[in-house]
């Protein structure tokens, strides 16, 4: 993956000088119905942290991560996959840094979907604005799969996305997907110092003003 | 025995319970003789000429001490003099007032005046008149204009744009109340309390002279100032960053109740356009049913209808905040309330599968007052970190979502045929007709109920009638077949008829034969043996 550069919609925050800096990080959940998607959302969530559910919906979490050089805000904005909202969905995908392109192993339309999804993507941002994984959702179905693991590899690598093969149900690889999006984000301490730069001088312009 | 007595000493004339007037009528006591009409009369010539006296008094009074003012004080400016004659006019006022409170109570005193009263009018004349019809005049408006009014503005410049003065009052004293809330808040932040405060005025100064600008650059301007607020915090106070959060809140309510009246659906931009259509979208779709759209939310059990209920109630207030983040919280409880409708419902959490339809379906039930010009006056002056993340920001993109759906909705999205949806929104049929709710939806259950009994007794009605009008039918039935057998028995019987044919020639040749051809021997006859 190439590295990415952060936008200044990234709002960093600073404890103080000897703690970390926080960023939040928006993840946008899409793919067709019923794929699981808020299933994985739900599915991380409770298993990072032990606490209550949100009593009402699952459509929306917040996840805090420690990682060495930053802490992580991690907001998963679930949507709506009935193909009547695909056209308003773009609305959703405002300010994310990453999205997880799901889809179900054992239905083969919704990996077409996921592709048309993909192409939705595309028109909004640019290739290395967002991180986009593909993840073949309900592996425990091996047994009526429908889109073997080679085709959403070869997707994937055809369009430079991240592949993964996941279970909700079982929990496989779940926490994984998720982590590889911090992952790879090492290079944010960097970016933090790019930060300054365009802020500092839009001071200088208001007291133009 | 006692009765009668009492009768007795009440008895009066006849003559003397008809009123004094001579119209016919019977007076009362209480009326002063007169009968209602014309006590009415008397009491309201009785009560202008009051007024005219007390008038005349005032003015004589103040022709007075003019006129001693004048001879005693010619020294002093203009300015003085017509300060004590407003001083005076407004003790005049007050006695004229009181006295006039005091005449409504005191009736029957006044006959005796009345002449006296009445040559005073004539000299008053055709001016008194006049003054006196406008000191009422400006006594209504002072009893009906609310004290601010008279007061001086204290605060803002009084706005044309504003409906109506008690609007304005309650802005004004939210405003503030508001005011006073932040320079509390910003106590505890101390030196950067102050910067923040002095801040804020300036860019308040500012937007006031921007207030020509088109709201695209006006919306910039907040955008920048939040941005500067927030890293001059944080870079140069070193606040820690749930306090710059709490403070950004805290600067944007109190910039944006001051702004509000200015920002939220300007006249420079089709905001107010664009409301009316999406309003007129939504009344035209008014026939829209939660199958429709897949909602899976059901309505008929009382918790879940409670709960939407609340949810449209919710994103209807959102109208009457004024803080974009109030908005914004009116949005979020809004959404809670569906996904507990969602969850009563469905037994389990909703996801945003479910989520999104039911906030489309609420949308289209609420009709939620000047939906677009909200949704603009939040996209412009909320923060907007606030608006991309965040749980606020979710919800208020899920509403954006959903207005955007139903501005683009179409027969296929609402899984019918084309001429379906056609003849729906041209309003020539409805679809709930076809169902046997064809009341409105918002009836309460036990009506809903009741009228489902009803239309079960009709049914029984009708069934019980058919029954009836069957058992006779049968019964009738029953007689013609009785009839017809009786009837076919009777053909039958007439067609052959029943002879008794004479005895059988043959058979009595038979018999004949055997008593002519008797050879057999006589029958055994029983004997009997002795032995």
């Amino acid at each position: 993956m190439a590295q990415r550069k952060m936008g200044k919609e990234m709002t960093v925050t600073s404890d103080g000088y000897h703690s970390k800096p926080t960023y939040v990080y928006k993840v946008v959940l899409l793919g067709s119905m019923a794929v699981g998607k808020s299933s994985l959302a739900f599915r991380y969530a409770k298993n990072s942290f032990r606490e209550t559910m949100p009593t009402v919906g699952c459509s929306f979490f917040k996840q805090m991560i420690h990682l060495e050089t930053a802490n992580i805000m991690f907001e998963i904005w679930d949507t709506a996959g009935q193909e009547k909202y695909h056209s308003i969905c773009h609305l959703y995908y405002r300010g994310a840094r990453a999205a997880l392109l799901v889809y179900d192993i054992s239905r083969k339309e919704t990996f077409n979907r996921a592709k048309l999804w993909l192409r939705e993507l595309e028109k909004d941002f640019l290739h290395d604005e967002i991180v986009i994984i593909l993840v073949g959702n309900k592996t425990d179905l091996a047994t009526e799969r429908e889109v073997t693991s080679e085709e959403g590899k070869e997707f994937a690598r055809s369009k430079g996305l991240l592949h993964a093969e996941t279970s909700a149900k079982s929990n496989h690889q779940v926490t994984d997907v998720f982590m590889t999006m911090p992952v790879q984000s090492q290079s944010w301490k960097k970016s933090r110092v790019d930060l300054r730069a365009p802020n500092s001088n839009q001071i200088k312009k208001c007291c133009k003003s | 025995m006692s009765l009668k007595s009492e009768r007795r000493g009440i008895h009066v004339d006849q003559s003397e319970l008809l009123c004094k007037k001579g119209c016919g009528y019977y007076g009362n006591p209480a009326w002063q003789g007169f009968c209602s009409k014309c006590w009415r009369e008397e009491y309201h010539k009785a009560r202008q000429k009051q007024i005219q006296e007390d008038w005349e008094l005032a003015e004589r009074l103040q022709r007075e001490e003019e006129e001693a003012f004048a001879s005693s004080h010619s020294t002093q400016g203009a300015q003085s003099l017509t300060f004590s004659k407003f001083e005076e006019k407004k003790t005049n006022e007050k006695t004229r007032k009181v006295t006039t409170v005091k005449k409504f109570f005191s009736a029957s005193s006044r006959t005796g005046a009345k002449k006296v009263a009445q040559e005073k009018n004539l000299k008053q004349g055709q001016l008194g008149r006049e003054r006196n019809a406008d000191n009422i005049l400006r006594d209504l408006k002072e009893i009906f204009t609310p004290s601010w009014e008279l007061a001086s503005p204290t605060e803002e410049i009084q706005e044309a744009k504003a409906p109506s003065p008690s609007i304005n009052r309650q802005a004004s004293i939210e405003t503030d109340r508001v005011s006073k809330e932040f320079i509390e808040f910003l106590k505890t932040y101390h030196k950067p309390g102050q910067d923040i405060y002095k801040q804020c005025k300036m860019f308040l100064e500012a937007m006031h002279h921007k207030r020509e600008l088109s709201i695209e650059e006006q919306s910039e301007c907040a955008q920048d100032f939040y941005q500067n607020v927030a890293e001059k915090l944080q870079t140069r106070w070193k606040v820690s960053p749930e306090r710059v959060e709490k403070a950004m809140d805290q600067i944007e309510k109190y910039i944006m109740t001051r702004l509000y009246k200015y920002v939220f659906c300007p006249e420079t931009t089709d905001d107010e356009k664009k409301d009316l259509v999406v309003q007129r979208r939504i009344r035209a779709l008014h026939w829209v049913t939660p199958q429709m759209l897949c909602v899976p939310v059901n309505e008929e059990i009382p918790e879940v209808s409670d709960m939407v209920v609340k949810a449209i109630t919710d994103i209807i207030e959102m109208d009457s905040k004024r803080v974009p983040r109030d908005k914004l919280a009116c949005i979020t409880k809004c959404s809670k309330h569906i996904f507990n409708a969602i969850k009563i419902t469905k037994n389990e959490p909703a996801s945003a599968d479910d989520f999104l339809p039911t906030l489309i379906y609420i949308v289209l039930k609420g009709n939620p007052p000047r939906l677009q010009s909200n949704i603009q006056y939040i996209t412009r002056f909320c923060n907007p970190s606030r608006l991309m993340t965040g749980e606020d920001g979710y919800y208020f993109t899920n509403l954006c979502c959903a207005v955007a759906f139903i501005e683009k909705l179409d027969a296929q999205s609402l899984n019918l045929s084309q001429e379906d949806f056609d003849r729906y929104m041209s309003g020539q049929t409805s679809p709930k007709k076809q169902e046997s709710e064809n009341w409105s939806p918002d009836v309460c259950l036990g009506v809903k109920q009741m009228y489902k009994n009803l239309d079960l007794l009709s049914q029984l009605n009708e069934r019980q009638e058919r029954i009836v009008s069957e058992a006779k039918k049968l019964e009738r039935d029953l007689i013609d077949w009785t009839d017809g057998i009786t009837k076919e028995v009777q053909d039958i019987v007439e067609k052959y008829p029943l002879e008794i044919k004479p005895k059988n020639q043959a058979l009595a040749a038979i018999d004949s034969e055997n008593v002519e051809n008797d050879k057999l021997p006589p029958p055994l006859q029983p004997q009997v043996y002795a032995g």
